[in-house]
């Protein structure tokens, strides 16, 4: 049991690593945060709510993303895109994920 | 008003001081709704209460929802926290202080007074010292929650601009260190016998209810008062002393010489007042009219009383004479 809980805690540690870049990479294209969610549902990587949407309005403060209101289907929404700045930070952040990989997989293999 | 708007304004409540509030509220609103449509679709019927219910409960309690929104959730946060604490111990220093030294110099300026008086003003003074010392962390915390509220941490930071040195880590209390409450405390005594022995030394007796009435029998006589003049210049040197010792922090030769030369001056005085005349004002006489009247009764009090008061002036002498030989023995031991 505490094994159990133990290794989600540092899984759940390694995933919020990761969701910054998971989420600046994927707004390339504007997004609301429930498109956003599934978005990265689909493509593997399962974010709480609860995470990703301060996150999101963390990163908007930081100027790595801007967000506009839409009106759609009598529902208004929130849509993000990443920022001109952001544009400029991530192919870093890309090379410093690539250098963590490398490292991680010497260490592991 | 429909379940999400119900859930939305819920974890508006928990909201109140984060900016941005209504367009968190919107943006889950609509998320809920979003999440809702999805969850119909998959069902193949329309959106109903029961289906809200489990939505809302799988997304979390209100206040653990507006909890994630909220990255500093501190009234003071660590970033100004020891800032506060350093202000707070200076400002209630400085509080406590200011009122125990007026509340010295109004028992001075209202001489002579009785017991009762004495004690009131003691106690509004006590009083006084409580509540300016709440008010003052509390004008305090208000203050530092506005900054905490409003300063952004971009434009208030703390010494973040320097670079930090090991150095300036505190190192262990050094055995020549002096607690700052203790020449505080040695100063606010010496200032309180000061102001009563000259002022007020009619105070100083045995209390006596007599039927509805309080009686004192002085308990000092005028073989006591004679010393008077020299137990001030003692008093003083006392309260210098301490002055000294608050303003360095730590005790240096000087200070300890002028500690053993006080010592000394004090056990000179209570050498002459061991070996003078009484120094105690009560008679047989007085006490008889304090209401013992027991002869044997009255012997055996006085016996006892100089015995008793000899015994103090001598626990007086052996304490001071501890203090010098400490103080020597410090001296001696001292790092140059």
């Amino acid at each position: 049991m505490a094994n159990t809980e133990s290794l989600e805690n540092v899984v759940l540690e390694l995933r919020r690593g990761v969701i910054v870049l998971a989420a600046l990479s994927q707004l390339g294209s504007p997004e609301y945060g429930y498109s956003l969610l599934k978005k990265l549902a689909d493509l593997g990587l399962e974010v709480d709510q609860g995470t990703l949407y301060p996150l999101l309005r963390r990163l908007e403060t930081q100027g790595l993303l801007e967000s506009v209101w839409k009106l759609e289907e009598a529902r208004p929404r929130r849509y993000y895109v990443i920022s001109a700045e952001g544009k400029k930070l991530l192919p870093k952040m890309k090379k410093e994920w690539a250098g963590i990989v490398s490292v991680m997989d010497k260490m592991l293999s | 008003m429909n379940l999400i708007d119900r859930y939305v304004a819920e974890v508006g409540k928990h909201l109140l001081l984060v900016k941005g509030r209504k367009d968190i509220e919107n943006e889950l609103r609509s998320t809920l709704e979003d999440m809702l449509e999805e969850r119909a679709q998959a069902a193949g019927k329309p959106a109903d209460e029961t289906m809200q219910m489990e939505m809302l409960k799988e997304y979390g309690e209100p206040h653990k929802v507006a909890e994630t929104y909220n990255p500093n959730p501190y009234l003071i946060g660590p970033r100004i926290f020891p800032f506060f604490m350093f202000i707070l111990k200076i400002v209630v220093a400085a509080v406590t202080l200011g009122l125990t030294i007026a509340t010295g110099i109004q028992i001075m300026s209202a001489s002579p007074m009785t017991a009762i008086d004495l004690l009131s003003t003691i106690g509004k003074g006590l009083l006084n010292i409580v509540s300016a010392c709440i008010a003052a962390f509390g004008n305090l915390a208000l203050v530092f929650a506005l900054i905490e509220r409003y300063a952004p941490a971009s434009e208030f930071k703390m010494d973040e601009g320097k670079e930090w040195d090991p150095a300036s880590l505190k190192k262990e209390p050094e055995p020549d260190d002096v607690k700052i409450w203790e020449p505080m405390l040695a100063i606010v005594f010496t200032f309180i016998a000061l102001s009563i022995f000259n002022f007020n030394p009619q105070l100083i007796g045995i209390y006596y209810l007599d039927g509805n009435e309080w009686h004192v029998l002085p308990l000092l006589s005028e073989a006591f008062f004679r010393w008077l003049p020299l137990m001030n210049i003692a008093w003083v040197a006392e309260i210098v002393l301490n002055g000294m010792l608050l303003r360095s922090g730590k005790w240096t030769a000087g200070t300890r010489l002028l500690s053993i030369g006080t010592k000394l001056f004090q056990i000179f005085i209570l050498a002459m007042l061991i070996s003078g005349p009484s120094i105690l004002a009560f008679t047989p006489a007085s006490l008889t009219t304090g209401g013992i009247d027991d002869p044997e009764a009255v012997n055996i009090l006085m016996l006892l009383a100089g015995k008793g008061m000899k015994f103090i002036l001598g626990i007086a002498i052996f304490g001071s004479v501890v203090e010098i030989i400490k103080s020597v023995y410090k001296m001696m031991t001292q790092k140059l």
